[in-house]
C-alpha cells in the first residue's frame, strides 16, 4: 500500500442493481410522507462481559471492508440514479445506558422504545452511511445491539454474514488482517451488466404468457402507509409433518421451497377463486458463478413472480414436478428486476402476496455460540413488508411458518384461519401425492354451512303442481273474478277458461297432445293468455317465437320445436304467410272452426313434470336453443312466497311473450286469483307506464335493467303507485334505483337475478333497505327464493368462501328439464349436484358471483362469451357464426364493449377474404339476426390478434373508432352545436360532427329515445322519428320552413355530403321515402343521397298524374343539382315517376347516369275500383300489408300496433300520417294505371321481386324493353314485392347500385 | 378461470341418476350421491357423443312411467 495522500472523498460511482433501483424510487416516493417502509432492523442481545470499544471498532472495520455500506444514492441530472461510494464515512454509533432504570421491565421497555425510534428515523438517501448502530447497556453483563439500516444496502441473507463478520472483527479487536478479503459489490454489478437481459425478458414473457390477470387478495386496497400495521401469525409445524414434507420433496426431486410454493398457490386459488395464480417469492439473487458470493454483504435479494397453475385434475405429485420444472427454467433469469418483468410482460402489478423461505446460510440453532465469553441471542428483526399477506418459512426440525398480514385488510382471526388452511393443504401435500388438486378440501366447516345452507332459499313443503290444475282451483274459487284486462276489456276466469277450452279442443283436433309444443307468434293482447292456457289444457307446451326473428329464423324455430301448429293472429299472420313450414297455421282471432268447439275443459291429465313451455335463448353454436320448463317450475315461481302478499296480484304483461319474464307476468297474478293486465302493443315509455299503472291499478311489474334505467332517468315517479317494481337482467345502476326509490316512497324495488334455464328468477333483493346505506355502490342480488339454491363454486367444484368470486350453479326448484333435443348440451349444463339430495341436478350459469360477508349474492361478471345488451341475452358465438357465413368474411370475432360505462355495444371484428369486402355486412346481419343482435360497429382488421398460444386475444381487439368516425365537420350554427352536444352525450363520445349519422356511431332505438328526451329538456323539439329520418345534426337542424315537417319534406336529405352527383330515390305509392334511408350506408360516404316524398303530408291536394309528380320533383332536385348527370331510382310507383323524370331530363338535353327501377311495371290493370285499399296501404311504405284484417275492415289501432313493433322510423308514424299514406296509396295506384311512358335512351337497372308473382306477370324486359334502346339488366331478388326494403334485399340492391355508381365515378387518386 | 366442464384437455365421465338423466362430469371430482358412472373416463367430445347416443328421451323416468309409454 502506498502512503495515504490527499484523496478525493469520492471512491467510486456505480450504477444501481435493478432491486436497488426499485427501492430507491420507493424511498423517494415514500419519503414524501416522512416514512420509509424499507427501513430494516436487526436486534440481538449479547450476554457476558462486553468490550464495547472493541465492538465499536469492529463496526467501523465493517464499514471499511465493505465499500457498498458507504454508498449514498443520488439522481444524475438526467434522472438516472447512481450510488456514490464515499472513501470514508463517520460511523453512526450511539451508546445508551439504561442500567439506571428501576427494573428489568422498565429497561426492556426503554430498549424497545429506542429500537422503535430508530426504525422511524428516516435516512437521507444521499448521505451515507444508510445505517446506524445503537448499543444499549441493559446490565453489566447484558447489552443489546440495535442495527438499523436501509434495505437498499443489504438483505436478509446478508444478516448472518454481517453478524459473523462483526464478531470475528470484535474478537480481533477491529483488525481485519486475519479475514479474507471481502468480494466487492461492484463485482456483482459487473456480473449483472454482463447478463443477457433480452433472453431473460423472453423467458419471463414465456413464463407469464396467458395469465388471466393479476392475482390480488385485496384488490383496490390502499397502499401501505405510516399507519399500516402488520400482524404476525406464528406457527411451528410438527416434526412429523416437517419430515413428511421433506420426504415428499425428495420423493419427487423437488425442493422444500417448491412444496411451500405449491401449497401457497393452492391456498391463493381458494382465496381468489382462480386456477392460475401468481405471487411473489423472494429469491436470494446470489449468482452461484460469482466467486465469494455467499460471503457478500449487500442487496441481492429479488422478489420474482411465481406462477402456479392450480388445475383441479392435476395430482399433487404432478403439480409439484411441473412447478419445480417451471421454476428451474427461470433460475438463470433471476437477475431481472420485478419492475422490468412487469414492464416487459405488460402485465403491471402481478400480485399482492409473497412467500419467502428464509434458508439463510446461517445455522438458526447456532444462537448462543460462544464469542470470547459473549453469547449472541436473536431478539427481533424488522424487515420491510408491505404486502397484504406474506408467508415466511424458516426451515428446522419443525418448519416455522410466519404469516405477516396487514391488519387493516386481514384481522387476526382471518389470518389465523388462513394459516390453519395452509396447514391442511400442507398435510394433504405431504401424505396424498395422488390426490387431484380439485379434491383438496380446505373449506372451513362453519363457512361451508353458511354458503351451502344458511344463506339459501327458505325451504317449503310445497307439492309440485300444474299450471292448469292451479288455474282450475282459482276458477272454482271465484269464476267471476277478472283474470285478464286488455285493451279496456275484462275477461273473467270463467270467460278465459271457456275461450281457452275451445282453442284447446281445436288444438287437440290438430294433433296437439301431451308434451306437444305449440308455436306462437302473437301480438300482445288477451289472445296471448288464452292461447297459452289453451296449449297447456291440450296437454302441450307453449313455444313463443321472438317477434324480432327474421322470417328465415321463425321458420327454423317452428321446425325446431316440431310444432304441428303455429298460432298467429290477424296482426301477425301475414308475417308468416310465405313461411316455409309444415306446421298448420291457425289465426286465433279469426278461426271459423273455433266457435263449434266445446267450451268445457278437455279431459287431458297433466303431470307436474310435463313441459309447460319452450323458450328460445341465444346459442353459441349459431342457433338458438330451446329451454324446456315444466309445469312445476312455472307454478313454483308464480306462487313463490316472495311474490305473495298482494304486490304481484295485478301485474302488467308487457314483456315479449318469448321472454322468460312473461312467465312471471302471466302466471303470478292468475295463480294468485288476481289479474294479468295486458299492455297495449308497442314499446312503453315512462309516461305510458305511469298512465297504465294508474288506469289499471297495477300493483307490480318487471322491467329490464335498460328500460328501468331509461324510465328512472326520464320519469322516476312513474312507479309511485306500484307496490313493487322488479328489475334485473344486467348490472343495475344504484343511481337509477335510488332515484326511483326517492321518487316512489311507497314502492319497493326488487332486484331479480336468474337465467331462463332456472325459470326466470332465482334470487331477489329488496333494494330499499339494501341501498339505504349511502356507501352501497352495487345493487346486490340478494338470496335465493323458496326452495332454490345458488352455489358459488371454484374450478374444483367446491364452494368458495364469502368474498371470493366463483361461478354460480343453481339447484332446487325451477330447474327446468334441459334444452330441447340437445342431450349433450343439457348434460354439460345441467349437471350432478354434489350438495343436494342424491340424484339432484344443478344448472351451471356461467355467471361469476360472490357472497357478501352478510350473505347477499353479488354479481361480478360472465365466465364466458354470453352477454346482455339492452336486456337481451346474447351468445356472441351466435353472431360470429352468422357473420362467418358471409362469403366475403374470412374470420370474425364479436365483442360486447363497454368502452364508456353504461354504453354497452356489440362490435364485430371482421377479417375480409382476400379481395373481398365486408361492406354491407351490417345489412347482411340484419337479414339473419334479430335486431338486438346486429353489431353497432364493424371493424375491418387484417388479422385477429392472437396470444402466443394461438388463441384469440380478445383484450387486444381495438375499440372501434367511434371518435374518428364521429369527427365529421364542426357545427356551424348554435342549433347544430346543441344537437352535436346531445349526440355526444347520448353516445358517450367527446364530440360528434354535424354531418355524421347517429346510427353509424352505435346509436340504436333506445339511444334515439334518450336523445329525444334530452333534446326536449334542452328546448329542442325532436321526436325519435326525427332521429331515424334525419340521423345527422345537420339534417335535424336544417328543418326548412315551419310548414316542412321534419321527415316529411318533399326532398328528404339522406346524405348531403360527398362529391359525387346525388342519387335520388322516388317514393312508392305510400308517399314516404324512409325505406331508402338505409342506402346511405350501402352507397359509400362520397355519395349524396336524397329521397323524394309525396306532398300529401304537407298539403291537402294530391297530384293528378305521374307526369305532374315528375315535373314537381325535377324542380326539387334541381335545387341541389342544377345539371346532370342525374341518378334516379324508384320502387313500385316510384319507378314510374323516376322513369318519367329520366325521360324528361333527356328531353331537356340533360344526361341521365343511372336509372334503376325496383319492381316497377307500367300499364298494369290494378283494378283500383275493386281493391280494398286500406288492407294494402301499409304495402306502400314497405310493411307487409296483409297484417291488417283480411275482411276489408282494418282497424287503425291494429295498424298502429304493427308499426309500433318495428325498430325503425315507421314505429314513429302518427295516425294522421297514416291517413296521408292511405290517400297517397289510393291516388298512386290510379296514377300508375293511367301512366303511359315514352321512350328512354340508355340502360336500365331493374330489380325483380320473385316471390308472390302472379302467373303471367310481366318482367322488366317484357314491360320496358320496347321503350328502351339500351340494356335492361335484371337482378332477381328472392323476396316479395312489398318486402323489398327489408334490410337484406336492400343490401343486395345497394351493392348493385354502389357498383354501378362506382363505375360511373371512379375514385380519384 | 377455466370451468371444469369446459376444459378441452380434461377427461370426463358420464353420470346417470335414477331418472335416467345424464350429466357430464370431470373425472377428477368425486361422483355425487345418487349418480352412477355410465361411461368411464374419456375425452369431453367422446362423453358428449355418448350422451347424444344414449339419452334419447329427455323426460325423467318417473314421467315416462306416469305417461304410460
Amino acid at each position: 500500500m502506498t502512503a495515504p495522500r490527499k484523496k478525493s472523498q469520492l471512491e467510486d460511482v456505480l450504477p444501481l442493481s435493478p432491486m436497488q433501483q426499485g427501492l430507491y424510487f420507493h424511498a423517494l416516493y415514500d419519503s414524501r410522507g416522512g416514512h420509509d417502509v424499507y427501513t430494516a432492523q436487526i436486534v440481538f442481545d449479547l450476554r457476558g462481559r462486553l468490550d464495547a470499544a472493541a465492538l465499536r471498532a469492529a463496526a467501523a472495520a465493517l464499514l471499511r471492508r465493505h465499500a457498498n455500506l458507504r454508498a449514498g444514492f443520488r439522481q444524475r441530472k438526467e434522472g438516472s440514479p447512481v450510488q456514490v461510494v464515499h472513501r470514508e464515512v463517520r460511523l453512526p454509533w450511539e451508546d445508551a445506558d439504561l442500567t439506571g432504570l428501576p427494573d428489568e421491565a422498565a429497561r426492556e421497555a426503554g430498549a424497545r422504545d429506542i429500537a422503535g425510534r430508530e426504525r422511524t428515523r428516516p435516512f437521507d438517501m444521499a448521505r451515507p452511511p444508510l445505517l446506524r448502530f445503537v448499543l444499549i447497556k441493559l446490565a453489566a453483563d447484558r447489552h443489546r445491539m440495535v442495527f438499523t439500516h436501509h434495505h437498499i444496502l443489504l438483505d436478509g441473507w446478508s444478516t448472518p454474514v454481517l453478524q459473523t463478520e462483526l464478531f470475528a472483527l470484535y474478537l480481533a479487536g477491529g483488525d481485519d488482517a486475519g479475514l479474507p478479503r471481502a468480494t466487492p459489490y461492484k463485482n456483482y454489478l459487473a456480473w449483472l451488466a454482463a447478463q443477457d437481459r433480452a433472453a431473460a425478458g423472453d423467458a419471463w414473457r414465456r413464463a407469464l404468457d396467458g395469465i388471466d390477470g393479476p392475482t390480488l387478495v385485496a384488490p383496490g386496497a390502499p397502499d401501505a402507509g405510516p399507519g399500516t400495521r402488520t400482524g404476525q401469525v406464528r406457527l411451528r409445524l410438527t416434526e412429523d409433518l416437517t419430515a413428511a414434507l421433506n420426504a415428499r420433496a425428495r420423493a419427487h426431486g423437488v425442493t422444500l421451497n417448491t412444496v411451500l410454493q405449491l401449497a401457497w398457490g393452492v391456498l391463493l386459488g381458494r382465496l381468489t377463486g382462480g386456477t392460475d395464480v401468481v405471487f411473489g417469492a423472494a429469491v436470494s439473487g446470489r449468482p452461484p458463478e460469482l466467486p465469494g458470493v455467499e460471503e457478500m454483504i449487500g442487496l441481492f435479494i429479488n422478489t420474482l413472480p411465481v406462477r402456479v397453475r392450480v388445475r383441479p385434475a392435476d395430482t399433487v405429485a404432478d403439480a409439484l414436478i411441473r412447478l419445480q420444472r417451471e421454476q428451474a427454467d427461470l433460475m438463470a433469469h433471476h437477475h431481472l428486476g420485478l419492475a422490468d418483468i412487469q414492464r416487459l410482460t405488460g402485465a403491471g402489478t402481478l400480485f399482492d402476496t409473497m412467500t419467502v423461505l428464509e434458508n439463510y446460510p446461517f445455522d438458526a440453532d447456532a444462537a448462543g455460540t460462544d464469542l470470547g465469553g459473549l453469547t449472541l441471542h436473536d431478539v427481533d428483526g424488522h424487515d420491510a413488508t408491505h404486502y397484504p399477506l406474506t408467508l415466511a418459512a424458516v426451515p428446522g426440525r419443525g418448519l416455522s411458518l410466519r404469516l405477516d398480514h396487514r391488519t387493516d385488510l386481514y384481522p387476526a382471526g382471518d389470518a389465523e384461519r388462513i394459516t390453519a388452511r395452509l396447514v391442511r393443504i400442507l398435510e394433504a401435500v405431504a401424505h396424498r401425492p395422488a390426490l387431484p388438486l380439485g379434491r383438496l378440501d380446505v373449506t372451513d366447516g362453519a363457512e361451508r354451512d353458511l354458503v351451502l345452507r344458511a344463506w339459501q332459499g327458505p325451504r317449503t313443503d310445497r307439492a309440485p303442481g300444474t299450471l292448469t290444475g292451479r288455474f282450475a282451483e282459482r276458477l272454482a274459487e271465484n269464476p267471476d273474478a277478472v283474470a285478464v284486462r286488455a285493451a279496456g276489456e275484462a275477461l273473467t276466469f270463467a270467460g278465459l277458461d271457456e275461450r281457452a277450452n275451445r282453442l284447446a279442443h281445436r288444438l287437440i283436433g290438430l294433433g296437439v297432445g301431451p308434451e306437444t309444443p305449440v308455436a306462437m307468434l302473437l301480438e300482445r293482447s288477451a289472445e296471448v293468455i288464452v292461447a297459452t292456457l289453451a296449449a297447456l289444457k291440450a296437454g302441450g307446451a307453449y313455444a313463443p317465437i321472438h317477434h324480432g326473428y327474421p322470417p328465415e329464423r321463425t321458420a327454423w324455430a317452428v321446425g325446431e320445436v316440431r310444432a304441428p301448429v303455429l298460432l298467429v293472429d290477424t296482426a301477425t299472420r301475414d308475417r308468416v304467410a310465405g313461411l316455409d313450414t309444415a306446421a298448420r297455421i291457425l289465426t286465433v282471432d279469426d278461426d271459423p272452426g273455433l266457435a263449434a268447439q266445446p267450451g268445457t275443459a278437455p279431459a287431458v291429465a297433466v303431470h307436474p313434470e310435463q313441459l309447460a313451455c319452450v323458450l328460445f335463448t341465444s346459442g353459441s353454436t349459431g342457433e338458438p336453443k330451446g329451454v324446456m320448463l315444466r309445469h312445476r317450475d312455472a307454478v313454483d315461481l308464480a306462487t313463490d312466497g316472495r311474490l305473495r302478499g298482494g304486490a304481484h296480484d295485478r301485474v302488467l304483461v308487457h314483456s315479449p311473450h318469448a321472454f322468460d319474464a312473461s312467465i312471471y307476468e302471466t302466471w303470478t297474478p292468475i295463480l294468485h286469483g288476481g289479474t294479468a293486465v295486458v299492455a297495449p302493443p308497442g314499446p312503453l315509455d315512462g309516461e305510458a307506464l305511469e298512465r297504465i299503472i294508474a288506469a289499471e291499478d297495477v300493483t307490480g311489474l318487471f322491467l329490464t335493467t335498460t328500460l328501468f334505467n331509461l324510465v328512472a332517468d326520464e320519469r322516476p315517479g312513474a312507479f309511485a303507485r306500484l307496490r313493487e317494481v322488479l328489475t334485473g337482467g344486467e348490472a343495475g345502476s344504484t343511481a337509477a334505483i335510488r332515484r326511483v326509490l326517492a321518487a316512489c316512497p311507497d314502492t319497493e324495488v326488487g332486484h331479480m337475478y336468474g337465467p331462463t334455464e332456472t325459470t326466470t328468477y332465482t334470487t331477489v333483493a329488496a333494494l330499499r333497505d339494501a341501498l339505504a346505506d349511502p356507501a352501497e355502490t352495487t345493487p346486490v342480488l340478494g338470496r335465493p327464493i323458496g326452495d332454490m339454491r345458488v352455489y358459488v363454486l371454484d374450478a374444483g367444484l367446491r364452494p368458495v368462501p364469502p368474498g371470493v368470486v366463483g361461478e354460480a350453479y343453481i339447484a332446487g326448484a325451477g330447474l327446468g328439464r334441459g334444452y330441447l333435443d340437445r342431450a349433450g348440451l343439457t348434460a354439460g349444463r345441467y349437471v350432478a349436484d354434489p350438495f343436494g339430495a342424491p340424484g339432484d341436478r344443478m344448472y351451471r350459469t356461467g355467471d361469476l358471483l360472490r357472497w357478501r360477508p352478510g350473505g347477499a349474492l353479488e354479481y361480478v361478471d360472465r365466465a364466458d362469451l354470453q352477454v346482455k345488451v339492452r336486456g337481451f341475452r346474447i351468445e356472441l358465438g351466435e353472431i360470429e357464426a352468422a357473420l362467418a357465413a358471409h362469403p366475403a368474411v374470412a374470420n370474425v370475432a364479436v365483442l360486447a364493449r363497454e368502452d364508456t360505462p353504461g354504453a354497452k355495444r356489440l362490435v364485430a371484428y371482421v377479417v375480409p377474404r382476400r379481395g373481398g369486402s365486408a361492406d354491407g355486412l351490417r345489412e347482411y346481419a340484419a337479414g339473419r339476426l334479430p335486431e338486438y343482435m346486429v353489431p353497432a360497429a364493424f371493424v375491418a382488421l387484417d388479422t385477429l390478434p392472437v396470444g402466443p398460444t394461438g388463441k384469440l386475444d380478445r383484450n387486444a381487439l381495438p375499440a372501434p373508432d367511434y371518435a374518428g368516425a364521429a369527427a365529421g365537420r364542426a357545427p356551424r350554427t348554435p342549433e347544430e352545436e346543441v344537437l352535436c352536444g346531445l349526440f355526444a352525450q347520448v353516445l358517450e363520445l367527446d364530440e360528434v360532427g354535424a354531418d355524421v349519422s347517429f346510427f353509424d356511431l352505435g346509436g340504436d332505438s333506445i339511444a334515439a329515445l334518450r336523445l329525444a328526451t334530452l333534446a326536449r329538456r334542452a328546448g329542442v323539439e325532436l321526436t325519435p322519428r326525427d332521429v331515424f329520418t334525419h340521423q345527422t345534426a345537420e339534417a335535424l337542424t336544417r328543418a326548412g320552413e315551419p310548414a316542412d315537417r321534419l321527415g316529411f319534406e318533399v326532398l328528404l336529405p339522406i346524405r348531403t355530403s360527398g362529391t359525387r352527383p346525388p342519387m335520388f330515390f322516388v317514393h312508392p305509392a305510400g308517399g314516404l321515402a324512409w325505406g331508402y334511408l338505409q342506402f346511405q350506408r350501402h352507397l359509400g360516404p362520397d355519395q349524396p343521397v336524397y329521397g323524394l316524398q309525396a306532398r300529401a303530408f304537407t298539403q291537402a291536394e294530391l297530384p293528378g298524374s305521374v307526369a305532374e309528380m315528375a315535373a314537381d320533383y325535377l324542380a326539387q332536385i334541381r335545387t341541389v343539382q342544377p345539371s346532370g348527370p342525374y341518378h334516379l331510382a324508384g320502387w313500385s310507383l316510384g319507378g314510374l315517376v323516376a322513369y318519367e323524370m329520366a325521360a324528361r331530363l333527356q328531353a331537356a338535353g340533360e344526361e341521365v347516369g343511372l336509372l334503376a327501377l325496383i319492381d316497377s311495371y307500367h300499364g298494369q290493370d290494378l283494378e283500383v275500383d275493386k281493391r280494398e285499399v286500406l288492407p294494402e296501404l301499409l304495402e306502400g311504405i314497405g310493411v307487409d300489408a296483409r297484417m291488417v284484417a283480411a275482411d276489408g275492415n282494418p282497424d287503425m289501432a291494429q295498424i298502429m300496433a304493427v308499426l309500433a313493433e318495428r325498430g325503425d322510423a315507421l314505429a314513429t308514424l302518427g295516425e294522421d300520417d297514416l291517413v296521408n299514406v292511405y290517400r297517397n296509396y289510393e291516388n298512386g295506384l290510379a296514377q300508375a294505371e293511367a301512366y303511359r311512358p315514352g321512350p328512354f335512351r340508355g340502360d336500365i337497372v331493374f330489380f325483380t321481386a320473385l316471390r308472390g308473382r302472379a302467373a303471367g306477370s310481366p318482367t322488366g324486359r317484357s314491360n320496358w324493353g320496347a321503350l328502351v334502346d339500351g340494356e335492361i339488366e335484371d337482378y332477381p331478388l328472392d323476396v316479395a314485392h312489398h318486402l323489398l326494403m327489408e334490410p337484406g334485399p336492400a343490401a343486395e340492391m345497394g351493392a348493385v347500385l354502389a357498383a354501378r355508381l362506382g363505375k360511373l365515378h371512379p375514385t380519384r387518386g | 378461470m377455466t370451468n371444469p366442464f369446459e376444459d378441452p384437455d380434461g377427461t370426463y365421465v358420464v353420470l346417470t341418476n335414477d331418472e335416467g338423466q345424464h350429466s357430464l362430469w370431470p373425472s377428477f371430482a368425486e361422483v355425487p350421491a345418487g349418480w352412477t358412472v355410465a361411461k368411464t373416463e374419456d375425452t369431453r367430445a367422446a362423453c358428449l357423443e355418448y350422451v347424444e347416443a344414449n339419452w334419447t328421451d329427455m323426460r325423467p323416468g318417473s314421467l315416462i312411467e306416469a305417461m304410460g309409454d
